[in-house]
């Protein structure tokens, strides 16, 4: 009893310039959902994603362009019609009336019963169905004012299911679940999407948008962006312009799924400009001084990091300068060249408590040879260096021209900036 | 607990519905001149049938039985419009006392009865009429006075109410002693009272009940929806701009009604909808009947007290129902704040 896939999309945007009253919320929205596909919808609050929804639950002011669902335009449905094509599962407020689970449930048969008319046979098969498949079917005789928010979000998601809907509206509907049961309702989701539900979703949770969804449309600044596969809508430089956030994002192997990784907030990056200090790491040793040195407005250059390693990730949100090299690539002549040239403009050098083989020996070499301060964390030892003793030699050439040496990233910091402060002020 | 099956439910309106008739009987006994139940049957059958003879038939075809029908019809026509504005302000605390249209009807009753009630069409159709308006406009006008920051909450809505049920009273008091009433009668009024019951009251409120109560009834799924929100009743399939109006429309009209023949008379449209709620859950196609026919039944016990507490001295029934209704009224504010 699926909807049938359909070629032509089940909801679809025109031009459209969509608000309440008067007032303009979102302009120039065109996009379309098909059968089967799960489009979701992220953005700043109050940008405009749930008026978005409303648009198409009939809640909204269509002021431009249209709106059609499965064909029909949204404009000419009555409310009747209009839930027998589209579920809405809102985040549901908590009820103060005492009605029974199932009830409440049947409550999403009304578009197709006439008045008066009992739940057919039929009906009630729908609503065991759904409960069913909502795992709520144990809770059909408790009554709804003393459920858990959860409990009564996935009858919600039960009573929008009961309407056979051809689209589903959801409205940051995972929200107040804790994370089975959040992810309980968007496999449902997912798998009724595949079955030939079309869904539009608003998500609070970048990463279970990034997910569970086919494609994500971002929603800021009164427009809203082509949906696009996770990977590209979900964008470092995005997630900068619309959440003011430096983000890594990445490919979660444990998923197989885009996930985002916030690292600061823009807003927090001092104003000021300062530096640039030089940074040997690799492999997650150099991430958080480099997001205290970025908020700090100290300018950071990395020297060489494999794409694909933390660090590197990190540098590039952070927008700290990097030798990029190809994964598991070796600091060859050519990538050290530059990387002493970028440390020889530094203030200083930091060497993280990374360890060194053949193939990022080359950095230290670059640090030690660029002639600026250098500041040591940690000891060299023989878990250290897999360099043939290399970067024991090169370490110790550091000492005995007076690098500084600190025992932890909290010395580094306050070393570092005791560095760039006195150079400032013999500058001043 | 509430009750899950459609059949209990039935019982429950079957054991209401004996009550009442229970109630009428033991109204209609109790008075200045006691008379029993046989007498009761045989005046009835024969006021039935045009031939009502003697003192006892008299007292009771003439006097005791429309004034307990009337009674009973006040009852359920201010229960039925508390069960719909709870409904559709998704508020407990609402009836038609408390938000004003009462006030309102008796407003708009006042005026057709100083302008057009010396005439005989107007005493029949304007005066019902007149307080039909009044009961319309102050609803729209208090909703609007509580809405002013867009939502309606419950605080601002009960507020206006009051202030709006307060000026309309006293501009119509005003209206009646300006007209030379006798303030006994304005007090009556406001007080509310059953003392002026007809067979022309009981079937002109009868009419105008029938059609206030059918209606919602016949779309008691939507009432249903609407105790989910606005927004969430238009998601599930209902016309909400539409339903309110038609629903404030027959909340009005039975408020108009009971006012126009009876005055003020608070909390029986508060207790009864509450109280029925709380034993047979808030399904509207069990509510309405079942809180029309509590309503009934409270307002008959209720007039029966007021008549014979203090006899052969009658007091306002509202009185009544104001000392029972009042402290009600407060347990539940309390209740609400803790939740």
């Amino acid at each position: 009893m699926r909807p049938a896939r359909a070629q032509s999309p089940l909801l679809a945007f025109r031009d459209v310039s969509i608000g309440y009253g008067t007032r303009t919320v979102l302009r120039d929205v065109t996009f379309s959902v098909k059968s089967g596909e799960l489009v979701g919808l992220v953005g700043p609050n109050g940008a405009g994603k749930s008026t978005l929804l409303r648009a198409v639950s009939g809640s909204a002011d269509i002021l431009d362009g249209s709106v059609t669902v499965a064909g029909v335009p949204s404009a000419s449905l009555t409310p009747r019609e209009r839930a027998r094509l589209v579920g809405v599962v809102p985040q549901s407020p908590p009820i103060a009336f005492a009605f029974r689970a199932r009830e409440f449930v049947a409550m999403g048969r009304n578009p197709h019963l006439g008045r008066l008319q009992d739940l057919t046979t039929q009906d009630a098969a729908i609503v065991d169905e759904v409960m069913e498949l909502t795992d709520t079917a144990r809770l059909a005789d408790q009554t709804v004012d003393t459920l858990s928010g959860g409990d009564l979000q996935r009858l919600t998601v039960a009573q929008a299911l009961a309407q056979r809907p051809q689209v589903l509206l959801l409205d940051e509907a995972t929200a107040h679940l804790d994370i089975n049961h959040a992810l309980q309702v968007l496999e449902l989701v997912r798998s009724l999407s595949d079955d030939g539900l079309a869904v539009l979703g608003v998500f609070h949770d970048l990463d279970l948008a990034a997910r569970y969804s086919d494609r994500i449309s971002v929603v800021a600044s009164g427009a809203v962006t082509a949906p696009a596969p996770p990977r590209d809508a979900l964008d470092a430089s995005v997630l900068s312009e619309v959440f003011d956030v430096r983000a890594v994002v990445r490919t979660e192997p444990a998923t197989g799924a885009v996930t985002v990784v916030p690292i600061v907030r823009g807003a927090d990056i001092a104003a000021s400009v300062r530096g640039p200090v030089g940074l040997v790491c690799g492999s997650g040793s150099g991430a958080t001084m480099l997001r205290r040195l970025a908020l700090l407005g100290v300018q950071v250059c990395c020297g060489a990091l494999n794409q694909g390693d933390v660090d590197h990730a990190v540098a590039l949100a952070l927008g700290a300068s990097v030798v990029e090299l190809p994964p598991f690539g070796d600091v060859d002549v050519t990538a050290e060249t530059k990387v002493r040239a970028a440390y020889s403009r530094a203030a200083a050098v930091v060497v993280t408590s990374t360890p060194f083989g053949r193939a990022n020996v080359g950095n230290l070499r670059a640090a030690v040879e660029a002639g600026v301060p250098l500041v040591l964390v940690g000891k060299m030892s023989a878990d250290r260096d897999y360099a043939a003793g290399e970067a024991t030699a090169l370490w110790e050439r550091a000492v005995e021209r007076g690098a500084l040496r600190v025992g932890d990233e909290e010395e580094a910091m306050s070393a570092v900036l005791g560095i760039i402060d006195g150079q400032e002020s013999v500058d001043g | 607990m509430v009750p899950s099956t459609r059949k209990a439910r039935s019982v429950w309106l079957a054991v209401l519905g004996v009550s009442l008739l229970f109630s009428v009987v033991v109204a209609i006994a109790f008075g200045a001149v006691p008379v029993r139940a046989d007498q009761i049957a045989g005046a009835v059958l024969r006021g039935m049938s045009g031939r009502a003879s003697g003192a006892t038939d008299a007292v009771i075809w003439d006097l005791r039985l429309p004034r307990v029908l009337l009674a009973a019809l006040v009852g359920a026509s201010l229960s039925t419009a508390g069960v719909l504005y709870q409904a559709l302000f998704r508020n407990p605390l609402a009836d038609p006392y408390i938000l004003g249209v009462s006030s309102g009807a008796g407003l708009g009753a006042t005026i057709a009865l100083v302008t057009v009630g010396a005439t005989a069409v107007g005493g029949v159709v304007g005066v019902p009429l007149g307080a039909f308006a009044g009961a319309l406009l102050t609803i729209v006008l208090v909703v609007r006075l509580a809405s002013g920051s867009g939502r309606v909450e419950s605080t601002s809505l009960l507020l206006s109410g009051v202030a709006v049920s307060y000026t309309l009273a006293a501009v119509t008091s005003f209206l009646m002693v300006f007209k030379r009433q006798s303030m006994q009668a304005v007090v009556f009024w406001m007080m509310g009272g059953l003392e002026g019951a007809t067979w022309s009251y009981v079937a002109i409120l009868a009419a105008m009940l029938a059609v206030g109560m059918a209606l919602p009834f016949v779309r008691a799924r939507e009432l249903d929806l609407m105790l989910l929100g606005d927004e969430r009743a238009a998601q599930l399939g209902v016309d909400v701009e539409r339903f309110k109006l038609l629903a404030l429309g027959c909340a009005s009209l039975v408020v108009a009604g009971a006012v126009s023949v009876s005055g003020l008379i608070g909390f029986v449209g508060l207790m009864t909808p509450h109280m029925v709620r709380l034993v047979l859950g808030p399904e509207h196609r069990t509510l309405l009947p079942a809180s029309a026919l509590a309503g009934a039944i409270v307002m008959v016990l209720s007039d029966l007290v007021a008549r014979v507490v203090l006899a052969p001295v009658e007091i306002p029934v509202g009185i009544v129902t104001a000392l029972a209704g009042g402290p009600f009224f407060v347990w539940l504010l309390v209740r609400q704040e803790r939740v």
